[in-house]
C-alpha cells in the first residue's frame, strides 16, 4: 500500500495534469463523433499509441538526458529493413530481437561517441541520420522489402479487445523502462546527467554509463518501433519513417519531458503519444486529410512550447516584465 | 579567404586556423581523389555543374550559418520556407502580378515567418523544437492552402530568374557566390556580424556590454527565412511551377554543409565562406560517386559517413587546442 501511495507521489506533479489534458482530448472528440469512443477506434488509437509511444520514448529518454537523439527514424527504417528480410526464415522473435540488438549497437556507438568525443549530440545524431538512412537504402536494395508470410504479420496485429500483440508490447516496454528509469541507479544516473551535468560529475557519477545506456536505449526502442511496424504492414520501405521525429518530439514534450533535461517520465511520454494519437484519430473521423494532421501536430507543439517557456521558465516572465519597465523608461526619458 | 580569421570575439584565446585548414583541406583531398581516379570529375564543365548543384542548398545553408554562430544551433524549418516561397511566387504570378510584386511579397511572407521563430527563440524557446513545429505548420498551411496539388505561374515571365546564363554561368551558381561574399563580409566586417558571433561565443558577456541576445536572435532567423526564401523564389521560377516537396530534405542538407564546413554547434565560430565550401564539398562528393556509378543508397551513406568524420576531426582539433 504505502508502495503504490510512494509510486503515486512520484508520478503525481509530472502526470496528473497531462492525464487531465489527455481525458479533455478523448472527451471532446467523443461527443464530436459518436464513433470516437467506439471500441474498434479505441483500438485503432492503440495502434497507433504502439509506434508513436515507443518512438516518443526513445526521443525522450536521449531529452532527460539533456541530448537529442535526430536519428530515430533512420534508425527504425534500417531495422525495419532488418526485421522484414530475416523474419520469414527465423520468425518473429528472433527477427525483431536482432533488429532492435542493431539499433541498441547504433544507439551504444553514438552514445559513446557523444561522450568520449565530447560533440554535440545534435551534430552526431545528425551525420548519424543521413549515413543510417543511406545504409537503409544500401541493404534493401533500393526497394521496398516485402515478407512471404503474412500469418507473421497478422500475429502482431490481431486484434484481442481494444488492444493487439503490438500494442501489449509496447505498453510491456513502458513499464520496464519506467521501473528502470525510476527505480535503478542507472536509470536515476540518466536523469542526473541531464539536470545538472557538472553537478553529477561532481558528485561521482561517471558520465559515460548515462549517455551510452540513453543512446542505447534510444536506438533500441526506435529499432523495436520499426521493427513491429514494419512487420505488422508485411513490408519495409529504405525511405520510411523520415517523419518520425516531429510526433514522436511533440508527444514526448505533451509527455512533460522537459527540453532542459533531467525531468520527464515513463509514463507521462505515455499520455503524450495517447493525447496526440487521439488528436489525429478525432481529426481523421472527421475526414481531414494528411496534411491536417501534420498542421496539427505543429500547433500542438507551439502551444506546449509556448506553455513551457511561460510555466517553467520564471525568468521568460521577469524577463517580459524588464522588456516593458525598459520601454516605459525610455519613453519616460524622451517624455522628461 | 577564411573571413573569420580577424573576428574577436568573447575570449583572449588566439584564433587558431586549423580547422578553416581542415575544411579546405578536405575540398582538396576531394579533388585530387577525383582528378586521379575519374578524368571528366575535374574539367572546366563538371566545376559548373558541381558550384550550380551546390547553389541552392549552399544559399540556405550560408544564410543559416548565422542562426548556428549565433548559438542557435539550426533550423529545421527551412525546406517549408522554401517549398511555401515557391508556391507562393507561383501563386502570385499566376494571379497576374509583376515579377517584382510577386518577388516582393514572398520575401515579406518568409520575413513574416523568420521573425516569429526569431521570437520564439529570443524568449527561451528551443530553436531545434520551434522550427520543427513552425515547419510542420508551414507544410500543413501550404499543403491545404493549395489542396496539395502543384501550383503553376501560367506565365514564362520570371522564367528568366530561372534559366538565364549571364556569361555562361547560371543565375542560381551567381546568387549563391555573391551571397556567400555578402553574407562573409556582413559576419566579419560589420557591427552586426561581430555582435552575432559576441552573442554565440559568449550570451552573457555580449548582454553585459549592451547587446540584446534577443534581438540578434530575431535577425539571424530573419536572415535565414530570406535565404530559403531566394531558394523558393528559383526554383518556382525555373520550373514556373511551385510544389510542396521541390525541398524536401534541404534542411538536412544545408545543416550537413555547414557542418562540413566547421562551424562550432556552441555558437560563436563559424564562417560563411567555410558553409559554402562544405556544400561545394558535399555537391563535389555525390558529383563525383555519380560519375563513377554509386547507386543512391552507398552515396547517401558515404555523405553521411563524410560528416560524422569532419564533425568528429574538428570536435577533436578543437578540444585539443583547448586543453592546450
Amino acid at each position: 500500500m504505502t508502495g503504490v501511495r510512494r509510486l503515486a507521489a512520484r508520478v503525481e506533479p509530472m502526470v496528473w495534469t497531462r492525464l487531465a489534458l489527455f481525458i479533455g482530448v478523448f472527451l471532446f472528440f467523443a461527443v464530436l463523433n459518436r464513433r470516437f469512443a467506439s471500441p474498434n477506434n479505441i483500438f485503432t488509437i492503440f495502434e497507433g499509441f504502439a509506434w508513436l509511444g515507443l518512438a516518443a520514448l526513445a526521443v525522450g529518454v536521449t531529452i532527460i538526458a539533456g541530448e537529442l537523439d535526430l536519428s530515430v527514424g533512420s534508425t527504425a527504417a534500417v531495422s525495419g529493413i532488418i526485421a522484414v528480410s530475416i523474419v520469414d526464415d527465423i520468425g518473429l522473435v528472433p527477427a525483431v530481437l536482432i533488429a532492435t540488438l542493431a539499433g541498441l549497437l547504433f544507439g551504444a556507438v553514438q552514445g559513446y561517441l557523444v561522450h568520449r568525443l565530447k560533440i554535440h549530440s545534435l551534430v552526431l545524431t545528425l551525420g548519424a541520420l543521413i549515413a543510417l538512412r543511406g545504409l537503409a537504402f544500401m541493404i534493401s536494395g533500393e526497394n521496398t522489402v516485402a515478407m512471404e508470410n503474412l500469418d507473421i504479420a497478422f500475429v502482431v496485429r490481431r486484434q484481442l479487445g481494444i488492444f493487439s500483440p503490438f500494442s501489449l508490447v509496447t505498453i510491456a516496454v513502458f513499464a520496464l523502462v519506467g521501473l528502470f528509469l525510476v527505480y535503478t541507479r542507472y536509470g536515476r544516473e540518466i536523469f542526473a546527467a541531464g539536470g545538472g551535468r557538472s553537478e553529477a560529475a561532481a558528485a561521482g557519477v561517471p558520465l559515460v554509463r548515462p549517455l551510452v545506456l540513453a543512446f542505447a536505449l534510444s536506438g533500441s526502442i526506435a529499432a523495436l518501433a520499426g521493427a513491429m511496424t514494419s512487420i505488422k504492414s508485411g513490408s519495409a520501405g529504405p525511405a520510411a519513417f523520415e517523419q518520425l521525429l516531429l510526433p514522436a518530439a511533440t508527444a514526448a514534450l505533451i509527455g512533460g519531458v522537459s527540453l532542459l533535461g533531467g525531468k520527464g517520465s515513463a509514463a507521462g511520454i505515455a499520455v503524450g503519444a495517447l493525447t496526440l494519437r487521439s488528436i489525429s484519430s478525432g481529426l481523421s473521423l472527421e475526414g481531414a486529410p494528411f496534411y491536417v494532421l501534420t498542421l496539427a501536430t505543429g500547433v500542438v507543439l507551439i502551444v506546449v512550447v509556448v506553455l513551457e517557456l511561460l510555466v517553467e521558465r520564471p525568468e521568460i516572465r521577469a524577463g517580459l516584465r524588464r522588456w516593458r519597465d525598459r520601454r516605459r523608461m525610455r519613453t519616460g526619458v524622451q517624455t522628461g | 579567404m577564411t573571413g573569420s580569421g580577424r573576428v574577436p570575439t568573447g575570449g583572449a584565446r588566439p584564433r587558431s586556423m586549423i580547422v578553416p585548414l581542415a575544411v579546405v583541406g578536405a575540398l582538396v583531398v576531394l579533388g585530387v581523389i577525383g582528378w586521379v581516379t575519374t578524368p571528366e570529375f575535374i574539367t572546366y564543365r563538371n566545376f559548373l555543374n558541381i558550384i550550380r548543384a551546390a547553389a541552392l542548398i549552399g544559399i540556405i545553408a550560408v544564410t543559416m550559418t548565422l542562426i548556428t554562430i549565433a548559438g542557435s544551433f539550426f533550423s529545421l524549418s527551412v525546406s517549408q520556407t522554401a517549398a511555401m516561397s515557391a508556391i507562393g511566387f507561383a501563386a502570385f504570378m499566376s494571379w497576374g502580378w509583376p515579377v517584382w510584386s510577386a518577388v516582393l511579397a514572398v520575401i515579406l511572407l518568409a520575413s513574416v515567418v523568420g521573425v516569429l521563430q526569431g521570437g520564439a527563440v529570443a524568449l527561451g524557446g528551443n530553436p531545434i523544437v520551434v522550427t520543427l513545429a513552425v515547419g510542420a505548420v508551414l507544410f500543413g498551411l501550404a499543403a491545404w492552402l493549395t489542396d496539395n496539388k502543384t501550383v503553376r505561374t501560367g506565365t514564362y515571365a520570371a522564367e528568366w530568374i530561372g534559366t538565364s546564363r549571364p556569361l555562361g554561368i547560371p543565375t542560381q551558381t551567381w546568387a549563391f557566390v555573391l551571397i556567400a561574399l555578402l553574407t562573409a563580409v556582413m559576419l566579419t566586417r560589420t557591427r552586426f556580424g561581430r555582435e552575432v558571433t559576441l552573442v554565440g561565443a559568449n550570451r552573457w558577456a555580449a548582454a553585459t556590454v549592451g547587446i540584446r541576445p534577443g534581438r540578434i536572435a530575431v535577425y539571424v532567423f530573419w536572415v535565414s527565412a530570406l535565404g530559403a526564401a531566394l531558394a523558393g523564389i528559383f526554383t518556382a521560377a525555373q520550373f514556373s511551377q511551385g510544389r510542396l516537396d521541390h525541398f524536401d530534405g534541404a534542411d538536412i542538407d544545408a545543416i550537413a554543409a555547414i557542418l562540413v564546413g566547421g562551424a562550432a554547434i556552441q555558437g560563436g565560430e563559424g564562417s560563411a565562406l567555410r558553409t559554402a565550401v562544405g556544400a561545394v564539398f558535399i555537391a563535389g562528393l555525390q558529383n563525383l560517386m555519380v560519375l563513377r556509378g554509386f547507386s543512391y543508397g552507398v552515396r547517401v551513406f558515404f555523405v553521411g559517413l563524410a560528416i560524422l568524420v569532419s564533425v568528429s576531426a574538428y570536435t577533436l582539433l578543437r578540444n585539443r587546442r583547448r586543453l592546450a
